[in-house]
């Protein structure tokens, strides 16, 4: 039983469709009327089915008005992190504060070699992936004196001016699953991002996960609570319930409150392509869940 | 060489992304918008923390405009991955309905620049080197943008490598590709390879512009292009002020004179001008755009054209026996040439993959005229005529030939409330014509897919989930608009060249391109519609079954079934879709559930829903079908055991993967045969098989089905021997078609779509 005791965030994770190309475009507007916190798009730049991620959140942004933006997550082999750096804070100033940064090593290494980026094997990519969030963190710091050096085995900054800073904290997010990856965002991350259609073991497989970020975390003096869990989910609404996340609203709701009860998920984040879902997400699934889990707290005082 | 390369004059702004007040560039953008610049562009610096990052900005301001173009003034290309780059580049113009334009840059504006590039981890390159790779990264966005090429990119540069990635988004429109810099090597590289040349104009030195030319243009000859391929564009920047003190220095007239020699003898197509002063640029807008147009226009032999003619890698892409370059000029700016990147959205249709030489896009019937003389200028060459590119036929399309794409006369507009009376254009397609009537009450009972365009439909039938309440689509139509083979406009209906208008309907391709047609629709409430999953275990009994309960039912009720090859391992299944004309449960159950019954379910779905949510189920997506669609058709009057159990054995031999039944009959059969060229009024099925293998499928057609079948539907028939002809039309409507033909089209230059022979014994010997 962990529940770390953040806020609950909703969002969406909707697919980057080229055609039509509005069709991404017109459902993060209607998550943001919607009132859902977060709204998504998974980053595959060697996927030409899939309009570009970053031009896709800056464009949405420009179109929406309150909800945060975020990749889930963005592909950092074939985004150079000087360049991501200084791109986050400007969207991020450009919306008012409202752009986080989900981040992942990459995993196609294949199509990413395709595209000319440069091949890594796992474990490589998570040393790069470090080096790029201290260049990242670096380059925001407008504040401190002399500029970026960071002489990394796999990127080197030598000099570049810093900032601009961000409008606000911006969140880094780390897709992972692995140990070492874990690992790493319970040292360095602001929030972990998995999906749970990955899990083989279904939700309980996220004890084990939450408890090895614990202890990184610790190791590296920090507090669990400073790690936001995040959740990509995938469900059905149905009118009688079949199993998780397959049923009415109400059960979606006692599902969503057990995963922030037990496993310390706060955010949750819904892969939907059409509005209908989208809607009945935002109106009746994440009141309800959040009425829940304030019950919950209540009751056991925290 | 010097003087005027023949561009259209275009005007934009410069803009400093500062990012301490982020809204300033993003309002400098929408004034840039409302002033009417055609062009907005933001500096990007390789290394400025004062600035927003240029491309998130621009996308940013394409969310935030709606008609300016947009570019960077020039993006840093070092520090990005030049094949991400071209799927930014492409998303953008999809998104921005294609306003973005590519200029690129090594970063090297000023001397520091290469340093710095290197700084924040780019590629630490010499000048000479950094033009190489700028070289290759322009090779490497065109080959990614390049959708219409099939098989992945390959480069293998010193600087750049790709290995197979795949290609596209294809992007809304050509994005040309501009260089920034005045480096020799760069000038050069611009000559050879860019679509532009982008530079900030030295007050000291206006002759500049001249020296660079030359070189671009040399370098151009040697690459074998015409430096008239190469837009100029120029920022400049200056100071209005009441007398006039220097270059770019004075009264808006002063402005005009300093910059028509620029656009006159030194072929500057685009003036940028450099301000963050909102001033400035309502008066540069005002008072130095108009004036330089009309200078220029004055100064020049002839007024500078709107379209810039297309470039040599379009031109090498082009198909023999064409007269491109003399396409008249009210069509040529939206033709489609092998080359042009919408040729992969408009090259092939819904079944057939298509390669044909050039699409002419009329948007009036004066357009269609020209096309059709343009047309009949090749009469050696296929003629295609598409409007929404789904017939099942496929013959909207060709290879080498030329296509008149009526997709664009799309209009539909209510002509008399009272009377139902609708006018449509060919290009409409009808789940839009669903969605427009649905408000009123009504529908247009059409095919049984929204993606289908109006032209090809209601030219040849239509037969759809109306059929038995309301008959076919062209027994709606009261009048046509069309354009003859000899590009006369003319109308036809009852009264007008009635003639005409009976062969239009069922047999309006060999006739004219119609460019309205005008209906009167029916009211319709919701609908019933249901979708059943029904055991095809003995397929042979379902199909009589199905085919006696859909006969019984009452003419509310229209209904199609679905079966395909057995599968191994699994249960057959059919589908069966039904749509009854009435919005009351008890009545739609009831009429539904013979139809139910003919089989035990696996599944099923029933609504009451509009006609046009029914109708409501393409996409937009553009048609992208390869290899050629091979299908056989027929009409039948009963699903008799002897026809089902042909059907079960073509079913059986797994050649057929695609056996589809439409009930017809009902308000069909109330109309006289002779009152239109679609003349088969008593059938109450038509059947329609697709196979992979022409042979295969035409022999087992040929020896189970075709002795059970009375006539065709030509839409759905992909086999060309003439004896589809003669079924689809008897021989007393196929003689009167052959004479009408001879009246209207005596040389066949619509023959393309199931051609009628005209009847040259009726011709009159003078």
């Amino acid at each position: 039983m962990t529940d770390y005791g953040h806020d609950l965030l909703f969002g969406t994770f909707t697919t980057p469709t080229v055609q039509p190309a509005r069709q991404a475009v017109d459902l993060a507007v209607v998550a943001d009327r919607a009132g859902l916190d977060l709204v998504t798009f998974q980053d595959h730049p060697y996927q030409p089915r899939f309009l570009d991620t970053w031009t896709l959140l800056s464009y949405v942004a420009a179109r929406t008005e309150r909800v945060h933006l975020s990749a889930n997550v963005l592909n950092l082999p074939l985004r150079p992190p000087a360049v991501t750096a200084r791109s986050a804070a400007s969207l991020d100033l450009l919306s008012g504060g409202r752009f986080e940064l989900g981040l992942g090593a990459g995993a196609f290494w294949d199509a990413i070699e395709a595209m000319g980026g440069r091949r890594l094997s796992p474990g490589q990519a998570i040393t790069a992936l470090e080096e790029a969030i201290q260049i990242i963190r670096e380059v925001w710091a407008a504040e401190k004196p002399g500029g970026v050096r960071v002489d990394g085995e796999y990127y080197q900054v030598n000099g570049a001016k810093r900032g601009p800073a961000p409008a606000h904290d911006v969140n880094v997010w780390i897709g992972a699953y692995k140990p070492r990856m874990l690992r790493l965002v319970g040292r360095v991350a602001d929030g972990w991002l998995p999906s749970l259609p990955y899990f083989q073991g279904g939700p309980a497989d996220l004890v084990a996960m939450n408890e090895r970020i614990d202890e990184a975390a610790a190791a590296a003096g920090r507090e669990p609570t400073q790690i936001r869990r995040l959740l990509n989910i995938s469900g059905e609404f149905a009118p009688t319930g079949r199993s998780l996340l397959n049923g009415p609203p109400e059960q979606w709701a006692e599902d969503l409150a057990g995963l922030t009860l037990e496993y310390g998920v706060s955010a949750f984040i819904l892969m939907a392509d059409d509005p209908a879902t989208i809607e009945l997400f935002a109106a009746e699934v994440a009141p309800a869940t959040r009425q829940l889990v304030a019950e919950e707290r209540a009751r056991a005082g925290r | 060489m010097s003087g005027n390369y023949g561009h259209r004059l275009e005007f934009g702004t410069l803009v400093t992304p500062v990012n301490a007040s982020p809204d300033t560039p993003v309002a400098l953008a929408r004034r840039s918008e409302a002033l009417g610049y055609d062009l907005v562009t933001f500096a990007d610096d390789p290394d400025q923390p004062a600035h927003l990052d240029t491309w998130t900005l621009l996308a940013w301001v394409a969310g935030r405009t709606d008609r300016i173009h947009l570019a960077a003034n020039a993006l840093t290309v070092p520090l990005r991955s030049p094949a991400v780059i071209a799927r930014s580049a492409a998303s953008l113009d999809l998104l921005s309905g294609g306003r973005l334009e590519l200029a690129l840059g090594t970063g090297s504006r000023d001397p520091d620049g290469l340093a710095a590039v290197a700084a924040r981890g780019g590629a630490r390159l010499d000048p000479r080197a950094a033009v190489d790779a700028l070289g290759e990264s322009i090779d490497v966005v065109r080959a990614v943008l390049d959708a219409g090429d099939p098989d992945p990119v390959r480069y293998d540069g010193e600087h750049h490598r790709l290995d197979g990635a795949p290609r596209g988004p294809l992007p809304a429109h050509h994005i040309p590709i501009w260089l920034g810099g005045t480096d020799p090597r760069l000038l050069r590289l611009v000559g050879a390879k860019a679509d532009g040349w982008l530079a900030t104009l030295d007050p000291a030195d206006p002759d500049a512009v001249r020296t660079s030319n030359k070189i671009i243009d040399e370098a151009a000859g040697a690459a074998g292009r015409d430096p008239a391929e190469i837009r100029r564009l120029l920022n400049v920047s200056g100071r209005f002020s009441a007398t006039r003190q220097g270059f770019l220095n004075g009264p808006a007239a002063g402005w005009v004179e300093d910059l028509l020699p620029l656009v006159v003898e030194n072929g500057v197509g685009t003036i940028i001008l450099t301000t963050d002063d909102v001033a400035t640029m309502e008066r540069f807008a005002r008072e130095v755009a108009p004036a330089l147009r009309e200078a220029a226009d004055r100064a020049l032999p002839a007024p500078l054209p709107r379209t810039a003619q297309r470039g040599v890698a379009v031109r090498a892409k082009r198909r023999p026996g064409i007269a491109y370059d003399e396409v008249p000029a009210s069509l040529a700016d939206r033709a489609v040439e092998p080359g042009d990147v919408d040729y992969a959205r408009v090259k092939s249709n819904y079944l057939r993959g298509g390669a044909p030489g050039l699409v002419l896009r009329p948007r009036t019937p004066a357009e269609v005229t020209d096309a059709l003389n343009f047309a009949r200028a090749h009469r050696h060459l296929p003629l295609g005529i598409r409007s929404g590119g789904h017939g099942i036929s496929g013959r909207s399309t060709n290879d080498g030939g030329i296509v008149i794409d009526v997709g664009g006369i799309n209009g539909i507009e209510v002509l008399d409330e009272d009377a139902r009376l609708v006018r449509i254009g060919p290009g409409a397609r009808w789940m839009d014509v669903a969605a427009a009537l649905a408000p009123h009450g009504w529908a247009l009972t059409s095919g049984d897919y929204g993606g289908v365009g109006v032209g090809g439909l209601a030219t040849a039938g239509g037969v759809g989930w109306l059929a038995r309440k309301h008959g076919l689509t062209i027994d709606h139509l009261r009048a046509v608009e069309m354009v003859l083979a000899d590009g006369r406009v003319v109308r036809a209906s009852e009264t007008e060249n009635a003639d005409l208008f009976w062969a239009v309907r069922g047999a309006g391709a060999n006739f004219g391109v119609v460019t309205a047609f005008e209906f009167e629709v029916d009211e319709v409430g919701p609908v019933g519609w249901a979708q059943f999953a029904l055991d095809a275990g003995d397929p042979a009994g379902l199909l009589t079954r199905w085919g006696a309960a859909v006969e019984a039912a009452p003419r509310d009720l229209t209904s199609a079934i679905i079966m395909g090859p057995p599968r191994l391992g699994q249960p057959a299944v059919a589908q069966v879709m039904a749509m009854v004309d009435s919005d009351d449960p008890a009545t739609i159950v009831a009429q539904l559930q013979p139809v139910a019954d003919v089989a035990p379910g696996y599944d099923q779905q029933v609504v009451i829903t509009p006609y046009a949510s029914v109708m409501a189920n393409a996409s937009d997506a553009p048609h992208q079908a390869q290899g050629e669609p091979i299908s056989r058709t027929g009409l039948i009057d009963h699903l008799t055991p002897e026809f089902a159990a042909a059907a079960a054995r073509l079913l059986a031999s797994g050649v057929v993967y695609f056996f589809h039944i439409r009930s017809i009959g009902g308000a069909v059969a109330d109309i006289d045969p002779d009152a239109m060229a679609w003349s088969h009024r008593n059938v109450n099925f038509h059947v329609t098989a697709f196979g992979r293998h022409r042979a295969r499928l035409d022999a087992l057609w040929d020896g189970l089905l075709a002795e059970h079948l009375r006539g065709t539907y030509l839409s759905f028939e992909t086999d060309l021997r003439p004896e589809r002809l003669a079924e689809a039309f008897p021989p007393r409507t196929l003689a009167r078609l052959r004479t009408l033909k001879e009246r209207y089209d005596p040389d066949g230059l619509f023959r393309d779509n199931f051609a009628i022979t005209p009847d040259t014994a009726s011709r009159t010997t003078p």
